[in-house]
């Protein structure tokens, strides 16, 4: 009976105080609900579900530090804690060197290392100023780890899903300014509303332009009985039917069909059309699916999707009568980025498609040349270097070029230099005009060393290899980028494949690449956020493609030459090296990201610098960033510092 | 019926279980001569009706613990308490307490047996602390008949002691804040200005340890020692 008594108090009491509870949660709410707001300004804490984050604030102590103050040091044991700066500035400092490696600002948090490695900070974390920190205890920290996927996300990718979350910001921006309809990134199936007009092999001729007038299009595809395209006929074929004089349209059209036309899947992106019809001087790509014909996107489609004249550029380059056309169309060239940058194209898709425009306008120079001068009679090729080898060229941009012929001897070789340096030395001046400034270095296929049979090419590599001098080093990372532009490619790849040879077997040669590689540091952390130079009286500024950009192109370059990797761009070789588990999917994902935003902001530059009549720099002022991309810019030069540091490992520098 | 019987009486309104609460409450311990890190403070803000010492009521508390040199946030205490007899009056639009939030709230004297329970034996920090210390007591009477006892340090007096450079007179919360560059939110509501005297109380507690005031017992020496100077006529 007392029991019962005592259980009645006990459960009256138990529901009393789950009221107080309730009333006291919703009450406290008023708080931690400040804190949660103040977190949801940053990321990852604003992707986070409201009940993991509320949980995080709840398990929070807030401390305070005064400048100077040591918040984790080497010497404090494995780290316990999290630590979220909720206000003021933390530095980490070596503890070899005073000197600061980086710094850490409202919203932002450490030390993800070393509490994922369950081990002491390799930094001593100091508060730089009045600093107020939210400390999370281990115990929560991994629980939230569990809960939470973007907070787990982040804390292993830490600025990687930074950089995706401002690609859709970006994306989204263009999105609202422009229209769906206006993006590159539009799938062909969307773009081709109607259904293509078709006929059969055995069709008369004047059958299928009757049809194609009565459609009011521009081309009718040639399928077989399962709808598979067999070929495609255009108005432009129907001009040179004309032209031809044939006067039998009784006849089938299969005769003058262009056969097995090109085509993409209806996935494919407007983007991906665009490029095909540059690269292919077509104006029709078939769209296929399960090998039945569903579609067909035509240059008007993609002119009025995008009204960047892309492909209309391109003929114009390869039809151009002379070197003076050219010369009038590279200002088109300017333009045609600008308009693709103001609709949100990304960095990867303008160098590509100002590497093709460059690419046409070399052919077109070299073509005109030999008309002009007349065939040297030695078959050759021309190669390229440097950016524009690893096609990631910029509107301004040098002449990194040789040539590549095949002798029996050293005398046919010299003999065959002597009638191909003329003509050489004429292109390189035409380019010169067209906008590709000349190489101070005089890497110009005008010059007698630069203009080799592929033996001379091969011993010349070797001797890179081989002996590596400063200059050697300095040789092999311009010139192991090279492509055939203009000409046969096989010769090309014959003397790629014996770069790839040489350089696997020869780690002395590697470990050299590599502290190459780590000349250039990313000015990160040493002096506030950026590590600037003064020039003089001019504003504190960095160099976004020799401090940025740099690293990235020269780590991917000797990993690629150690691992075997044909491909040239830094992108390419950074995804191949991910498929052959030379780096991690995660890593390679932040490289990729860090790269992509960093030519991003230099190209910006450049068209801002233009617009103002400014004389075209790769440095800028930190400052004049807003403050998402400042410290984006800051993170994914950090990426690059994570690079070196994986080659410093790797080879043991 | 003496008055010695009518203190002795029970309040009318407190069942036995409060009863027994309020018999179990901790004793306050005086400030003492351990580390001022190890010390747990609870700082403490209220919302009245007004600012009459006699007449007004308090209708919320807002409260935040510093223990162990940091303020906890998995102590943090808020209560609006349920007032019948409320005026509205033109203080509603400082405090925020509309009529329907106080006629929501919690038995005044659950609230504050909860508050004295969260407290503890600790001592309590205020902004102005006098006017908190003494609308709090009163209630603290009115409500479960007991007598306030604790510690009660004035926070604006304990930031002029170890700032003598920051050259505000009579400064409020406000000015403090701003002085320090303190990012604080939305502050309507009694546990926010209790967070932000706490995070204000953070920056003093350092400013203290360097100043070679290691102790809560040395610091309240001081805290008296500069009160009789600043009372003391000048010449």
């Amino acid at each position: 009976m007392r029991d019962d008594n005592d259980k009645k108090t006990a459960v009256t009491v138990m529901s009393k105080a789950d009221a107080y509870a309730q009333a006291g949660k919703t009450a406290v709410l008023q708080n931690i609900h400040g804190t949660l707001q103040f977190l949801q300004r940053f990321p990852p804490f604003n992707q986070m579900e409201n009940a993991h984050l509320a949980f995080l604030v709840e398990q929070c102590q807030l401390r305070f530090y005064s400048p100077g103050d040591s918040i984790l040091k080497p010497s404090g044991g494995p780290v316990e804690h999290f630590y979220i700066v909720k206000q003021g500035r933390v530095v980490g400092e070596r503890p070899d060197s005073a000197e600061t490696t980086f710094e850490i600002t409202t919203g932002e948090c450490f030390p993800l290392a070393a509490l994922l490695g369950e081990r002491a900070t390799r930094t001593e974390h100091k508060a730089a100023e009045d600093t107020f920190c939210l400390q999370l205890n281990k115990p929560a920290f991994i629980k939230l780890f569990a809960l939470s996927s973007p907070f787990r996300d982040f804390a292993l990718r830490g600025v990687s899903s930074l950089l995706d979350q401002v690609n859709q910001q970006v994306q989204q921006k263009a999105v609202e300014t422009l229209g769906t309809q206006y993006s590159l990134n539009t799938r062909l199936g969307e773009l081709a509303m109607r259904h293509p007009v078709t006929c059969s092999p055995t069709t008369p001729l004047r059958e299928a332009v009757t049809l194609m007038h009565e459609q009011q299009v521009g081309s009718i595809v040639i399928v077989d009985e399962h709808k598979a395209p067999l070929g495609i006929f255009t108005l432009r074929d129907l001009r040179q039917v004309v032209a031809d004089g044939t006067s039998d349209f009784s006849r089938a059209i299969e005769g003058h069909m262009t056969q097995a036309p090109f085509f993409l899947t209806p996935d494919h992106s407007a983007f991906d059309a665009a490029i095909a019809m540059t690269e292919r001087h077509i104006a029709h790509v078939c769209l296929v699916k399960e090998q039945r014909l569903c579609g067909v996107v035509s240059e008007r489609d993609l002119f009025s999707l995008q009204r960047v004249d892309l492909v209309h550029l391109a003929r114009t380059i390869r039809n151009a009568p002379r070197v003076d056309n050219l010369v009038a169309i590279r200002g088109e060239i300017g333009q045609l980025v600008e308009r693709m940058l103001a609709h949100g194209a990304s960095s990867t898709q303008i160098t590509h498609i100002i590497t093709l425009l460059n690419d046409h306008t070399v052919c077109r120079v070299i073509e005109l040349t030999l008309a002009e001068k007349g065939d040297p009679g030695v078959p050759f090729s021309w190669l390229c270097f440097g950016s524009e080898g690893r096609r990631e060229q910029t509107l301004y941009t040098d002449q990194d070029n040789g040539i590549l012929f095949d002798a029996k001897d050293a005398a046919e070789a010299a003999e065959m230099r002597g009638r191909l340096l003329p003509l050489a030395q004429q292109i390189n001046q035409s380019l010169a005009l067209c906008g590709f400034s000349l190489c101070k270095g005089n890497i110009m296929a005008g010059n007698p060393e630069l203009c080799l049979s592929r033996a001379e090419w091969a011993r010349r590599f070797a001797a890179f290899i081989r002996e590596a001098t400063p200059e050697n080093l300095l040789g092999s990372s311009i010139y192991f980028d090279l492509r055939v532009v203009w000409g046969d490619e096989r010769g090309c790849e014959q003397l790629r494949q014996g770069i790839l040879d040489q350089v696997a077997d020869n780690r002395l040669f590697q470990r050299m690449l590599a502290e190459n590689a780590l000349r250039q540091r990313p000015p990160v952390g040493r002096f506030r956020e950026f590590v600037l130079t003064r020039k003089g009286g001019e504003k504190a500024t960095l160099d976004l493609k020799v401090q940025g950009l740099t690293p990235f192109v020269d780590g991917a370059r000797l990993l690629a030459l150690a691992n075997g990797i044909h491909a040239n761009n830094t992108l390419e070789r950074l995804r191949q090296l991910v498929v052959k588990e030379v780096i991690e999917p995660l890593d390679g994902a932040a490289y990729e990201e860090a790269y992509h935003f960093i030519q991003q902001t230099r190209m910006q530059q450049h068209q801002l610098q233009t617009r103002e009549n400014q004389p075209y720099s790769n440095r800028v002022d930190p400052d004049s960033l807003n403050h998402l991309d400042r410290r984006i810019l800051r993170e994914s030069l950090r990426q690059a510092q994570r690079l070196q540091s994986s080659l410093t490992l790797r080879y043991q520098l | 019926m003496s008055l010695f019987n009518w203190l002795r009486t029970k309040k009318p309104g407190l069942d036995s279980t409060q009863q027994q609460r309020l018999e179990q409450l901790c004793k306050p311990s005086p400030l003492g001569n351990e580390p001022l890190r190890s010390q747990r403070w609870v700082v403490v803000d209220l919302e009245t009706s007004g600012l009459n010492l006699n007449r007004d009521q308090v209708l919320s508390i807002g409260a935040v613990v510093i223990e162990d040199g940091a303020v906890d946030f998995s102590q943090m205490f808020e209560r609006t308490l349920q007032r019948a007899e409320t005026r509205l009056s033109p203080s509603v639009l400082i405090h925020g307490l509309g009529p329907s939030a106080i006629a929501a709230g919690s038995d005044p004297a659950e609230a504050l047996l909860d508050f004295m329970e969260f407290v503890g034996d600790s001592p309590l920090l205020a902004f102005h602390a006098p006017f908190d210390q003494h609308m709090l007591c009163r209630a603290l009477k009115d409500s479960l008949g007991y007598r306030l006892a604790h510690p009660f340090l004035d926070v604006a007096d304990i930031a002029p002691l170890l700032c003598p450079d920051a050259h505000i007179r009579e400064a409020g919360l406000d000015d403090w804040i701003n002085h320090f560059n303190l990012h604080v939110g939305e502050r309507h509501h009694a546990s926010a200005d209790a967070l932000a005297t706490a995070e204000l109380m953070l920056i003093l507690f350092s400013r203290a340890r360097a100043q070679h005031i290691d102790t809560p017992q040395a610091l309240l020496e001081r805290l008296s020692q500069w009160k009789r100077r600043k009372h003391a006529p000048s010449f």
